[in-house]
């Protein structure tokens, strides 16, 4: 192997260079790509990616949040069902960033859920179903009036044979196929979910299979063909150059995508997080010519969980270079109604958490004070309804405290009180570690009751 | 009245707690007198009431020892119209 002995001359400045083409404070930080394709070997030959088409490919985010999302939870009510579509709707924005969500059809409340869903009068996200692989249940998709819904046809060996006990992988392929006759005799498209599909005989199984897929699906009109959701069941599926199949994504989407046909937008990737890959999973099946991605809100899901919808919008943004319609402060607003019907954000979760911009360390404090950009990752502020905020415990110092009472008193600019102004709090502060002995965080009610108390005429001025 | 060093020498000692007669110009209030991060906060603000003036909060903390903490409070006095 050989060494290139490359010099790096300083390159001396005395303005700052903030790299703002990438880290514009009004989006979250842009994705760039180089010129070139990204290759990848497979059976031996170079294959080109050029990830740069995303830009222009119609990618978009698919939610399973009432199907897989419910599996995780106690059933949702009717109209908090009906309050969260909404908000999704509002949060894809009019071009449908969201483009697509999945309901159950077998109870009433699935029934009406979806009826007043539709009643909104939503474009966005399309309502489409969730079904058994049994030919009889696409009666309760036509009763509906959906026109697509999704599937079970199981990819790997595990259920081929044990779960579902088919005797050959022949007589599991026919079946499937049987029922995807049934759904285009109702005039449904059919989403063939390749479940545990990243454990699965990709040559011997798969590709024969979403083969006979496509050959069904040229004797039908386009509007019902066949879509495939790959579906990485159990986590394993890995996003590494060069990593073999079935757990490889760069490789399961070529075969599907470029060997097979399957257009792009056919195509949907649907992870699990049991290996803490699953929004870099969601982003790479983007990449690699896969245009939708299925998640869950806050990736709540079977077992570990679904690719956060709100990750993929962010993501979706960062990839896009624009807002594309995308209206951001409705992530917090599904956090909070989810939080209110008993959904367990973790206080350290990304962009939702209640600590997720949160500073604890005093010099991270002082940087904040100095320039928000420091420590913060992008105008949590003015995206998500968020400013930066400190939690003042031992390690926080004066500017930590003085980052605390500016927000509180929603200080800006030269309006901002110095580190000075605040020292008889900071002592306070600090008095609770070093002579009480405290260990707990200090509340924001505590340091309320002592700025009242340790500069009243602050008070007066900005809450009197 | 008491020179503008004796002052800075008495505040210091007060809100150091350390003995006055310790205190030597040349000492610098972190290495040699023991002030913390939030002491010198306190300092500068104690400085400021003792002498009835606004320092610059960048300025006012990158003054680290007792003589150059009396030179600049002297300048400031002299901007903002406090006799010393």
């Amino acid at each position: 192997m050989t060494t290139l002995n490359k010099t790096h001359p300083l390159v001396d400045t005395t303005e700052p260079n903030l790299l703002e083409d990438t880290f514009d404070y009004n989006l979250p930080p842009l994705i760039h790509f180089e010129d070139h394709p990204a290759i990848e070997y497979i059976d031996g030959e170079p294959v080109e990616f050029d990830f740069n088409s995303v830009k222009s490919r119609d990618i978009v985010v698919t939610d399973t949040t009432f199907r897989d999302g419910q599996q995780a939870r106690p059933p949702y009510k009717v109209e908090q069902m009906v309050k969260i579509y909404d908000m999704l709707a509002r949060l894809g924005g009019p071009n449908g960033v969201i483009r697509q969500t999945e309901f159950f059809l077998y109870t009433k409340n699935d029934r009406e859920t979806l009826e007043r869903c539709r009643a909104l009068g939503h474009k966005y996200p399309e309502c489409t179903g969730w079904i058994r692989a049994v030919k009889g249940d696409f009666r309760l998709v036509k009763e509906a009036g959906l026109k697509e819904t999704g599937m079970l046809t199981s990819s790997s060996d595990y259920h081929i044979f044990d779960k579902l006990k088919f005797k050959s992988r022949k007589e599991c392929m026919d079946s499937y196929c049987e029922v995807v006759d049934a759904a285009f005799e109702a005039g449904v498209r059919p989403r063939c979910h390749l479940e545990d599909l990243t454990r699965a005989d990709i040559d011997g199984f798969v590709l024969p299979f979403v083969e006979r897929l496509m050959e069904m699906s040229s004797q039908v009109p386009d509007e019902q063909s066949v879509k495939i959701r790959l579906c990485d069941t159990m986590g394993f599926g890995i996003s590494y150059p060069n990593a073999k199949l079935p757990r490889s994504i760069p490789k399961l989407i070529y075969k599907l995508n470029r060997e097979l046909g399957v257009p792009s937008d056919r195509l949907e990737w649907h992870g699990h997080n049991d290996f803490h890959k699953v929004h870099a999973n969601a982003a790479t099946a983007w990449l690699y010519g896969c245009n939708a991605v299925n998640g869950t809100l806050f990736g709540f899901g079977e077992r570990t969980g679904n690719p956060p919808v709100e990750g993929a919008i962010m993501e979706y943004i960062a990839l896009k270079g624009d807002l594309c319609g995308i209206d951001t402060t409705v992530i917090r607003e599904l956090a909070d109604y989810m939080r209110s019907i008993g959904l367990p954000i973790p206080d350290n979760y990304p962009f939702v958490g209640k600590h997720f911009n949160t500073t604890r360390a005093g010099i991270h404090a002082g940087g904040l004070r100095r320039n928000e950009r420091i420590y913060n990752i992008f105008d949590t502020a003015k995206l998500l309804g968020r400013p930066p905020r400190v939690a003042i415990t031992d390690k926080s110092g004066a500017d930590g405290v003085a980052l605390w009472v500016n927000e509180f008193f929603n200080l800006k600019g030269d309006q901002r009180i110095s580190k000075i102004k605040v020292h008889k709090l900071a002592r306070w502060v600090m008095d609770q570690y070093e002579v009480e002995h405290r260990l707990t965080a200090i509340s924001d009610e505590e340091l309320e009751a002592k700025t009242r108390e340790l500069m009243p005429d602050y008070w007066a001025k900005y809450k009197g | 009245m008491a020179s503008v060093q004796e002052r800075v020498k008495e505040v210091t000692a007060r809100v150091l707690k350390v003995d006055p007669g310790r205190i030597k110009p040349t000492d610098n209030f972190a290495a040699d007198l023991g002030a913390e991060s939030v002491q010198s906060i306190e300092l500068v603000a104690t400085f400021e009431e003792e002498f009835g003036i606004e320092m610059d909060e960048e300025e006012a903390l990158s003054v680290d020892t007792v003589s150059s903490a009396a030179e600049f409070i002297t300048k400031v006095c002299r901007e903002q119209g406090v006799e010393v």
